[in-house]
Formats: C-alpha cells, sequence, structure tokens
C-alpha cells in the first residue's frame, strides 16, 4: 500500500501544483521570485540529485516489468514453474522500488516548484493537461502492479494465469506511457519545436507539437532499452548479494541462476543500445549543429572519453562473467584457449574507443602536440577507428556467449559441421565488413564517413541473428555433455555483477548530466534562459561527485529494498522439503542454457 | 556475513571511487554563461575588440570549431586581413557581420554549413563586439560604438547601415532595402550561397528554377519555417538554412518573394 499511498501523493501534489498557473495573471508572475535556494548543495544541485534518484528508480521499476513478462511467459508457455517463480520474485522487487519512484517524484515535483517557480508555471502552461495524464496513469498503473502481484497466486492456472500475464502486459503499457509523456517534457527543453522563440508565450505552444519534438521518439526507444539493461543489472545485483551470503548449497545454485539471467538481460540489451544513442546523437545533429558540436565536441568532448572508459568495463566485466561462469559448464574447456584472443580485442576496443581527437585545448598544448590533433594517436581518435573497434567488441562478446551457449552441447544434426562453419563464416565477413569500412573511411569525406557506420552495423547485427537463428536450428535435440553445475561459481565472479550494476548506474547518471547539460544555461535551448546564479554548466569532475553521489543515495535505498524484500518473502528455497523442486534448470535456449 | 558486507562495499565504494577520480583528473572545462555586455555609445574599438576576445575564447563557444583546422576556418590571426577579400562588393565588416548572424550565406570552401546563427544567442552588443575583435586579427578594425546604436535615434550609422542595408542591425527587424525588388532580396539576403537562379549559385538548397509547382503555403513555411520540410534529395542539409530570413523583410517584402518564387519555371520550360 506504501507505493499506492505515494502514488496518490505525488498526483495530489502534481494536481494542487497545477491548478495555481493558470490563475496566475501577468503581473503576479512578473512579482514572482524567479529561483529559490536551497541549503548546502543549492538549488541546481536538489534538482539534480531529486531529478536523477527519481529516474534510476523510475528505470528499474520500467525496465523490470519488460523482461518480467518475458520470463513469466516462459514460464506459462514452457510449462516450467521455475521461471513464473522468478518471474513473481522479480516484481516483488518493484513494489518498495515503486513507492521509492513515485516519493521522489514527488520530491522532484515540489523542489522544481519552490526552487524554479517561473520556469515551473511556464511549463505547466504547455504541458498542463499531459501532467493530469501523468498523474492518472500513474495511478492506474499502481492499481495494476498490485493487482499483477497479488493477484499471482489466485490466478496461477489456465485462462485465469493468461489473463494475469495480460495485466503484466498492461503494467507495461501504462509503464511505457507515463515515461512517454515525461520524455516529452525533458525533450522540449533540449530540442523545443522551431517554431518556439523567446517570445512565444507558452499558452501558444501546441502541446503535441511540444511533445513530439525532435528527440522525442528517440529518447523513448534509447530509454526502453536502456531500462531493461538497467533492470537486469540491478537484478543481477540482487541475485550476487544473495548468492554470496547463502547458506545453503541451493540458494546458491537459485541465485546462481537467477544472477546470469541478470545478467544477459543486461548485456544483451547493452549489445542493442549503441545503435539506439546512435539515432539519438544523429537527430540531435539534425536539429542543431552547435548542439550536437557542444556534445561531441564541446565543453563535453572529454564526457565521451569516460564513457568509453566505462563501456569498456562494463564490456570486460560481462565476458569476464561469461568466462568464469564456463568454469561450471562440462564442455566449456575446450574453448579455454580463446579466451585470451577474445581479451585481447577486447582490451584494444576499449584503448581505440577512448582515445581523444578533437578537445578542446590551450595553445600550449596545441603546440606541445604539434598540432590540433596527436601525429599518431589522432589517427586513432576519428569515428572510423571508434566504430571499427566497438563493433569488433559487440562482435568478441557475442561469440563469448555463444560459445557458453554451446559450452555443453554436442549437435546431432547431421549439418552440424557445415553450420558451424557458416556461422564461423557469418562472423567473419562481418568482421571484414567492419574493419574494411573503418580503414576506407580515413580516404573518404566526413558526410561519406559517417555513412559506412550504417554498414558496420548492418552488417554485425545481420551476423548476430544469422548465427543465433542457426544455433537454434542446429542445436535442437542436441545432446548434453553435462548438466550446467549450477552455484559453483566462484565469489569474484559475483564481484563483476556488482560492478557490472554499480557502472550501469554511473553511466546512466554521466549520460544524463551529457543529455541535460548540452541544454548549458538554457532551460529550454534557445527559448528560456537560465538567468540563476548556478547557471553554469559545471565541468565534468564536479558533475562526477555529484553523480556519484546519486548512485550512493540510489545503491543505498536499493540496499534498503532488498532487505525489506527479504523480510517479506517466503524461503521456499530455503524449506529442505521443497528444495529438490526449486532446484534451478536450465536457462531457456535462448538465453543460452538447455532448455 | 560481515566479510560479505565489507566487500561488497568496498567493490561499490572503490568503483565510484575511481569513476569519480577519474573524471576530475583530466582537464575541467565549465560551460560559462556568456555575461550581458553593456557597452557605451563612447566605447572605443579597443574595449569592443577585448570584449569580443573573452566572447571568442569563452562563453561565445567559438574555439569548438575555430581554431580546430577541421570543423571551420581557423580565423585567429587571419580574419581581419582575409574577411574584405570572401565576397566581391561585400566590406570586411559586412562579410563578418553576415558571418555571425547569416552564415548560410557564404560558406568557406571546404567546409559544412555548420555554423549556427549567433543572433539566437548573443546580444547584437556582444556580435559587433566580435566583429571588431574578428577585425582585429590581421585587419583593421572599423566598428565603432555607434554600430550599437539601434535604428530611429539618431546614432545609426556606418556598420549597421553597412551590414543591414536599413540603419538597423539584423536580428531586430527588417534589413533588406524598402522598396527592394524579389530578385534585389535574393541577393541582399545570399540565398544564392546555397540555392541556384537561372544555373548561378550553391547547391545546398533546392533550386528556385522549378519552383512554380510548389504552393504558396509551402514557399512561406519554407521560409519562415524551414525545419518544417525537407526538400527530397536535401536530407543531409536539413536544419542548415536560418530561420530568420523572415524576420529581415517587410510583409510586403516577403510575399513579393513568395510570389516571384512561385513563377519560376523549370529549365526548358
Amino acid at each position: 500500500m506504501l507505493a499506492l499511498l505515494a502514488a496518490m501523493v505525488a498526483a495530489m501534489g502534481a494536481a494542487l501544483l497545477l491548478i495555481a498557473p493558470g490563475e496566475l495573471a501577468a503581473q503576479d508572475m512578473a512579482r514572482m521570485r524567479e529561483y529559490g535556494d536551497f541549503p548546502l548543495v543549492g538549488a541546481r544541485g536538489a534538482i539534480w540529485i531529486a531529478a536523477q534518484v527519481h529516474l534510476m528508480f523510475a528505470a528499474f521499476v520500467l525496465g523490470v516489468p519488460m523482461f518480467a513478462i518475458v520470463v513469466e511467459a516462459i514460464g506459462i508457455f514452457g510449462g516450467d514453474k521455475r521461471y513464473d517463480k522468478l518471474a513473481k520474485e522479480f516484481t516483488r522487487l518493484l513494489l518498495i522500488a515503486y513507492s521509492a519512484t513515485a516519493i521522489w517524484g514527488a520530491i522532484l515535483t515540489f523542489l522544481l516548484s519552490s526552487l524554479y517557480p517561473v520556469f515551473w508555471v511556464y511549463l505547466t502552461q504547455i504541458f498542463g493537461p499531459s501532467m493530469w495524464l501523468y498523474a492518472g496513469l500513474f495511478l492506474v498503473e499502481s492499481f495494476t502492479l498490485y493487482l499483477y502481484y497479488y493477484g499471482w497466486d489466485r490466478w496461477s492456472d489456465g485462462r485465469a494465469k493468461i489473463g494475469h500475464w495480460g495485466l503484466g502486459i498492461l503494467l507495461n503499457v501504462w509503464g511505457t506511457i507515463v515515461m512517454f509523456i515525461a520524455n516529452g517534457w525533458l525533450t522540449y527543453m533540449m530540442t523545443p519545436p522551431a517554431s518556439v522563440t523567446p517570445d512565444t508565450a507558452p499558452d501558444q505552444v501546441q502541446l503535441w507539437s511540444a511533445i513530439a519534438n525532435a528527440t522525442w521518439m528517440p529518447i523513448n526507444i534509447h530509454r526502453m532499452i536502456a531500462n531493461v539493461v538497467f533492470g537486469g543489472a540491478i537484478v543481477g545485483m540482487y541475485a550476487a548479494y544473495r548468492f554470496l551470503a547463502a547458506k545453503t548449497d541451493e540458494e546458491r545454485e537459485h541465485y546462481d541462476w537467477m544472477g546470469y539471467i541478470g545478467n544477459f538481460i543486461a548485456i544483451g540489451a547493452l549489445i542493442v543500445l549503441p545503435f539506439a544513442g546512435y539515432y539519438l546523437g544523429r537527430e540531435i545533429y539534425e536539429y542543431n549543429q552547435q548542439l550536437g558540436i557542444t556534445m561531441m565536441g564541446g565543453f563535453m568532448s572529454w564526457l565521451w572519453i569516460i564513457q568509453a572508459f566505462l563501456i569498456g568495463v562494463l564490456f570486460l566485466a560481462g565476458n569476464y562473467y561469461l568466462w568464469t561462469g564456463m568454469g561450471r559448464i562440462p564442455g566449456a574447456e575446450r574453448f579455454t584457449k580463446h579466451v585470451k584472443w577474445m581479451l585481447l580485442v577486447l582490451v584494444l576496443g576499449v584503448i581505440v574507443w577512448a582515445t581523444p581527437h578533437t578537445m578542446i585545448a590551450s595553445r600550449a598544448e596545441i603546440a606541445a602536440m604539434g598540432g590540433t590533433h596527436h601525429p599518431f594517436l589522432g589517427a586513432l581518435g576519428v569515428m572510423s577507428a571508434k566504430n571499427t573497434a566497438v563493433n569488433l567488441m559487440i562482435l568478441t562478446t557475442f561469440l563469448s556467449f555463444m560459445l557458453y551457449r554451446r559450452a555443453n552441447k554436442i549437435p546431432v544434426v547431421n549439418w552440424a559441421k557445415s553450420g558451424t562453419i557458416a556461422q564461423g563464416a557469418a562472423l567473419s565477413v562481418a568482421a571484414v565488413v567492419v574493419v574494411f569500412y573503418g580503414v576506407y573511411g580515413y580516404f573518404v569525406t566526413a558526410i561519406v564517413r559517417i555513412g559506412f557506420s550504417v554498414y558496420q552495423v548492418l552488417a554485425v547485427l545481420a551476423a548476430m541473428l544469422f548465427v543465433v537463428a542457426l544455433d537454434i536450428a542446429m542445436m535442437r535435440g542436441a545432446q548434453s555433455r553435462g548438466e550446467i553445475r549450477w552455484g559453483q561459481m566462484p565469489a569474484r565472479s559475483q564481484y563483476a555483477l556488482f560492478i557490472l550494476a554499480v557502472t550501469f548506474t554511473w553511466l546512466m547518471g554521466l549520460m544524463g548530466f551529457a543529455r541535460s547539460g548540452i541544454r548549458q544555461h538554457w532551460h529550454v535551448y534557445e527559448v528560456i534562459r537560465d538567468t540563476s546564479s548556478q547557471a553554469a554548466t559545471p565541468a565534468l569532475g564536479p558533475a562526477a561527485t555529484m553523480i556519484s553521489i546519486c548512485v550512493l543515495i540510489f545503491l543505498g535505498l536499493v540496499a534498503l529494498i532488498f532487505w525489506l524484500g527479504g523480510l517479506a518473502e517466503k524461503p521456499a528455497h530455503r524449506d529442505p522439503s521443497k528444495l529438490v523442486s526449486a532446484a534451478p534448470k536450465p536457462a531457456p535456449a535462448v538465453a543460452g542454457g538447455d532448455g | 556475513m560481515w566479510r560479505t558486507n565489507l566487500a561488497v562495499g568496498v567493490i561499490v565504494l572503490g568503483t565510484l571511487a575511481l569513476y569519480t577520480g577519474v573524471a576530475n583528473m583530466i582537464p575541467q572545462v565549465e560551460s560559462d554563461v556568456p555575461e550581458e555586455l553593456v557597452m557605451s555609445l563612447d566605447a572605443t574599438p579597443e574595449e569592443m575588440v577585448a570584449a569580443g576576445e573573452e566572447l571568442f575564447l569563452g562563453a561565445g563557444g567559438c574555439t569548438v570549431c575555430h581554431g580546430l583546422g577541421t570543423r571551420a576556418p581557423d580565423i585567429v590571426g587571419v580574419a581581419g586581413a582575409e574577411c574584405a577579400n570572401r565576397q566581391p562588393g561585400v566590406s570586411c565588416k559586412q562579410y563578418l557581420h553576415e558571418s555571425l548572424v547569416a552564415p548560410a550565406a557564404y560558406v568557406v570552401d571546404g567546409f559544412q554549413p555548420i555554423m549556427p546563427d549567433m543572433s539566437r544567442t548573443l546580444s547584437d552588443a556582444q556580435i559587433w563586439s566580435l566583429v571588431a575583435y574578428l577585425e582585429s586579427q590581421g585587419g583593421e578594425v572599423t566598428v565603432t560604438a555607434a554600430d550599437l546604436a539601434p535604428a530611429g535615434d539618431g546614432q545609426a550609422s556606418g556598420g549597421a547601415e553597412e551590414a543591414g542595408g536599413a540603419g538597423t542591425v539584423a536580428g531586430a527587424g527588417p534589413t533588406v532595402a524598402a522598396g527592394a525588388g524579389p530578385e534585389e532580396i535574393i541577393q541582399s539576403l545570399g540565398c544564392l550561397a546555397c540555392h541556384s537562379l537561372g544555373g548561378e549559385g550553391g547547391a545546398l538548397g533546392p533550386p528556385f528554377d522549378g519552383m512554380e509547382s510548389l504552393s504558396a503555403e509551402y514557399l512561406r513555411r519554407g521560409i519562415l519555417d524551414p525545419a518544417a520540410d525537407t526538400a527530397p534529395g536535401f536530407e543531409t542539409f536539413a536544419g542548415t538554412m536560418p530561420p530568420n530570413f523572415g524576420d529581415q523583410l517587410t510583409a510586403a517584402q516577403f510575399e513579393s518573394l513568395v510570389e516571384y518564387l512561385s513563377q519560376l519555371k523549370a529549365p526548358g520550360q
């Protein structure tokens, strides 16, 4: 009920605040103080923390239901109750996280209205009706979540179970609409329609044109995928902690399996995320070249080096977890010799990706470097090299996963050998296409070079789809070299899951800073100027400190939520009488298991 | 159990400390807010150059592209010497001002038209200060405080008239000479830098020849809100056309331009 209460508080707060603007006359607006202050961290810091922590919880509660219904569907249509229980366990984590989302949303609303009252009124005058819809849908979403979770055992068979699954789908639908609405507000601040100028009165701005602005859909898509990545990583972290704290082998088995699923979801969605990011970046450039240049080559240029470093950590940690996990799979030994080469590709890829190219440099630095670009590293810093590096890293990670998936299987189809050769050829062709366009990119103009990245991406995606499709067909009825020994994972592998979750969370904060920061001293880019004393956009160092504070608050609250969730759980897998039936089953075929 | 908690705490805090530390070790660049520039009418050219230099190197964000040699021409030290030679009949001051407020009007060979219209983010005083600074880079500073004076106060002269053609500063109202016909408007606004007419002109935008097939409404929208539609084949240059051409015309001039364009036949017709 806490979540529902919080949702109602948030909705009522928003509704009350929305009543005011319509009543305000122009002279009242003129008399209104423009900015408030907040102790210790200032107005900007307070909004930053509230918005970021709210977003982190929101990403979690929107991401988890997406894969919860997939896992539930595997349980329903695969006839495996184990997946149904896992989906319920995911959903239990949602309940308290949901109330935290609502509470932080209410905090953000109150802070915005008290610290940035004039700008808040401006936003409400444009987006008022969508805010009402948002509040209403939030309530509907809360009810749906409660029905979904508390109806789990009641509607567990036959048509009722399908109906229950439908509730999960509805939960996702409401959540997605809520996110899309809020995305309209924030993307309007970044890319308002060209027809809106500083002289445009807010009541003259068409609601739909304000919502469906240039970056609205790219952000919607990017966030949907990123939420799945984030949710998977947090679930993986939860499972890792429970694995480390497990008292019995059965608990270890269960949480090892759950951690694997969480990591699979996070890394699987992560592979697609750069493509959505590319789409978003392209739309930002299309909207306003200066905005794009500020993002990629202006005062934020170093941010992308940090981002490359973080994504390097994600790739390395994700692959490390897979390679360590192969130790518990009979037959995986035959692939161990390939690990060092895959590691080499990943490390070289990270180095290239993290090579700076166009940086803001002083004259002294330019003179010391011998030019605006480093004579050697400058060649590695261009997008041709970076795109090549990241596509090869994606292919390598995919190969890691395929080896993991095939480790304990012996295909029985008579075309297994030629199928494997075809898979190898597809990956090789993709790698050759990636390298070819990477090298060719150095000999063409920038506008042509940008188009090459599309060919590289398509080659990688096509190869992955082809290999997976072939593998599923090839492994039908495959013999097993032995069951995966769930639970027999070294503790260090679980710390990799923690590093993944912390890195994903920090990366989310960093990208939030990038997206919001490119507006610089504008509340609404080139429309509403930020005239407060804190209008300057901070450098990366102070921003990183703020991001770490937000991550600490979020993870601290998540730990509390997990602890509360643990108090409420019925420890079925701790009950010795139920341990046999609760023993983990292989992961589904698509997730690399035998099931 | 406490060992597990301790290890988890160390991993989490260590990872956060690593990322925060790395981000604090790299060069720190803050995005400053351009300060309101107050220039009195007796400001000296030296004061304007100093204000322009501060803007150029700081909040104006100019060095993001200029000075790297790849995105935009390197103009420090040479802008004042080259500006008078860019467009025949266009003075250095006119050219530099135009480059800031209507950058697509002339694009230096070898570069993409990515320069934004600075009148959207900078005040007139800031723009004229930038012009003064750029003139000082290898040339003679001809900008004076009189250029800052708005039209109608009896003090507008020189640069404002040169740049705007009607005694007003760009961005503050119509800037095309009163009574100018459509062809003069096209010349004044530098439309042929991107569009072609009679086979002459640029290729960044659709040719004017053949626009008779387009509706007057479409043409009006194309001038007032160029981002609204993108002509097929010109997607690469979408967003290039400045949205402020309409502001530089009177209503009569605007309508005469639309009518003129809507009568242009394709070559050979």
